[in-house]
């Protein structure tokens, strides 16, 4: 627990990433929270690709992931994690509206850590995010190589 | 094949029939009616014999079968017409040449029945022709006029009957080929149907599926940001506007719940069933446990008979079973004890489950109304609920080849009745289905 682990939050609605960090930032969890729109930046982030090139060679500590995404969706950005050996490490979270089984299952097959539908409420909502945050920033150990800063 | 016998037998035996001159010209025209006829007979004769071993169009066809040809139902009449064309001869002024001719007439009948086809009997009938006139030239008639009068007799007989069976056969044929025309027809018409209702499944699902990912976003913020709202504002709002407020709240969550449900709803029809052996009592025992979770503190009744065991999917009896629970527990609210009976009424092929309690009934004639979705026959106030659940239990069990039904009163209670296959039987119906 000494040390916060960075997240990278995939999301393209605004409000569902402002919901979010509201939620994190209750659990001072919001200052390590990269934020990508779509599932084209989230792969520049994790390739340090185009406006990424400069960052460090360290992966995050966990993806939470939308599966609704444009350009890139959420499953192909799931799928190009696993199959890279430098990121299939990475630990990832769907986050999303679907309670399809179908996603669902497609998720789990292609090694996902977690689903986790967002709930309607939002006490739920802030819940569900501020146990995830701190699961997998401060409780979970990372794989090695991942981003970690003293708190 | 039996009418090329006759037509040897005709033209076997009495030579001197076939005497061209005056007195003679029925005959003759007989023979040249008689070609025509034969064409005609063997189309219809081929028919209805690969109709005898040829139920269905597709099934497989032995070689003997597609040449048209085989001895088939009719075939003592080729081979007798030859011995009795043979036996002619030789009752006749025997002559080396009528052996011979005997002998070719009989291989040429066995040869027409064995191989025969349209063109082929022509042929036969052709070769049958020329032979008689040659041998009406290699051996001139003699002997008495009758006897050739009596083997035409007999010779139109035997071609009498054989067209009346031919012309069974044909009828018999004709009425079997509407019918499979019939059925082809109704056959394609299913196949359309069935690709239509799979399109128009696809886009249900795909519709279903848009609502789960798109509706529930924004709903979503409406709840989180009036929150926020007032975690932030709450003390400098006044009253109304605080009300206001909450009145955003409970309506975006309600309509949450409409679209969970009703997805729920939507999922019934789409998952797969997975039938298994399930036992009822188990599962109003696990029912009861659940809703009686939230209905602490309420004084109820619980009269449970003992259950049979059904064929089904477990998960979605379930949901059935809660369903019915649920309301029961939902609509004796009002009463100081509650009494919820659940039992079972044991009919010849079928079960019939029923949950009856004392609570607010219904008028019965809104009874149709009763198993719509989002129909509701009290007012929010009195019952919250999205009117959906009696919808899913009416969906479950016609996918389970049941029926339900409901009896009720107002303020003298209700009973919600569905009926399910017995086990044994369900069991046996989906083992032999394919």
């Amino acid at each position: 627990m000494s040390e916060l682990g960075r997240i990278l939050l995939v999301e393209d609605d605004p409000r569902d990433v402002e919901l979010t960090l509201t939620a994190l930032a209750d659990h001072n969890l919001a200052n390590e929270v990269m934020v990508a729109r779509d599932g084209e930046k989230a792969l520049d982030y994790l390739y340090r690709r185009g406006e990424f090139s400069t960052r460090s060679h360290d992966n995050p500590a966990v993806i939470l992931l939308d599966l609704k995404l444009p350009k890139v969706d959420g499953l192909q950005v799931l799928q190009q994690i696993r199959s890279e050996e430098s990121l299939k490490l990475i630990p990832v979270v769907v986050l999303t509206s679907s309670h399809e089984e179908k996603d669902m299952i497609r998720s789990y097959k292609l090694g996902v850590n977690a689903y986790v539908v967002k709930p309607v409420d939002f006490h739920e909502f802030v819940n569900a995010i501020k146990e995830l945050g701190f699961f997998w920033a401060l409780i979970n150990e990372p794989p090695p190589g991942s981003i970690k800063k003293a708190p | 094949m039996a009418v090329t016998a006759c037509f040897a037998y005709f033209f076997a035996e009495p030579i001197c029939s076939f005497e061209v001159s005056r007195e003679e010209l029925p005959y003759f025209i007989l023979f040249v009616a008689f070609a025509a006829i034969t064409a005609w007979f063997v189309r219809a004769l081929r028919g209805s014999m690969s109709n005898f071993s040829l139920p269905t169009r597709s099934q497989s066809t032995s070689p003997e079968q597609a040449r048209g040809g085989g001895y088939g139902r009719f075939g003592f009449l080729p081979i007798a017409t030859a011995l009795c064309a043979g036996a002619n001869f030789a009752a006749d002024t025997l002559t080396p040449t009528d052996i011979v001719f005997s002998s070719l007439y009989a291989v040429v009948v066995l040869m027409a029945a064995r191989f025969c086809s349209a063109n082929g009997i022509i042929r036969v009938a052709v070769g049958c022709v020329v032979l008689t006139i040659l041998s009406h030239y290699l051996s001139p008639p003699e002997g008495p006029q009758y006897v050739g009068i009596v083997n035409t007799g007999i010779g139109l007989a035997v071609i009498g009957l054989v067209t009346l069976l031919a012309l069974r056969q044909k009828k018999a044929e004709a009425s079997l080929r509407e019918h499979s025309g019939e059925i082809l027809k109704l056959n394609n018409e299913l196949a359309k149907r069935a690709r239509e209702l799979e399109t128009s499944n696809t886009e249900l699902e795909s519709f279903a599926y848009s609502v789960s990912h798109d509706l529930r976003a924004p709903l979503r913020h409406v709840v989180g940001f009036s929150e926020l709202l007032q975690k932030q504002a709450a003390s400098s709002l006044d009253e109304k506007s605080r009300r206001y407020l909450q009145t955003i709240l409970d309506s975006a969550k309600r309509m949450g719940n409409l679209i969970d449900d009703l997805l729920a709803f939507s999922r019934i029809g789409r998952t797969e069933t997975r039938k298994t052996l399930v036992s009822l009592d188990q599962l109003v025992k696990e029912a009861v446990a659940e809703i009686g979770q939230d209905a602490r503190g309420r004084d109820i009744n619980w009269t449970i008979d003992p259950l049979p065991a059904c064929h089904g999917d477990r998960s979605m009896l379930k949901l059935v079973m809660v369903n019915l629970v649920s309301n029961a527990v939902k609509f004796t609210n009002m009463r100081a004890r509650a009494e919820i009976e659940i039992g079972c009424l044991d009919r010849e092929n079928e079960v019939e489950v029923f949950v009856r309690d004392n609570g607010a009934g219904f008028d019965m004639q809104y009874v149709d109304k009763l198993f719509g979705v989002f129909q509701r026959l009290h007012l929010p106030e009195q019952f919250e609920g999205t009117g959906i659940g009696l919808a899913t239990v009416r969906r479950i069990i016609h996918r389970h080849g049941g029926e339900v039904r409901a009896e009720g009163n107002v303020d003298q209670g209700a009973t919600f009745y569905f009926s399910l296959p017995k086990a044994q039987l369900a069991a046996e119906r989906t083992a032999k289905t394919p």
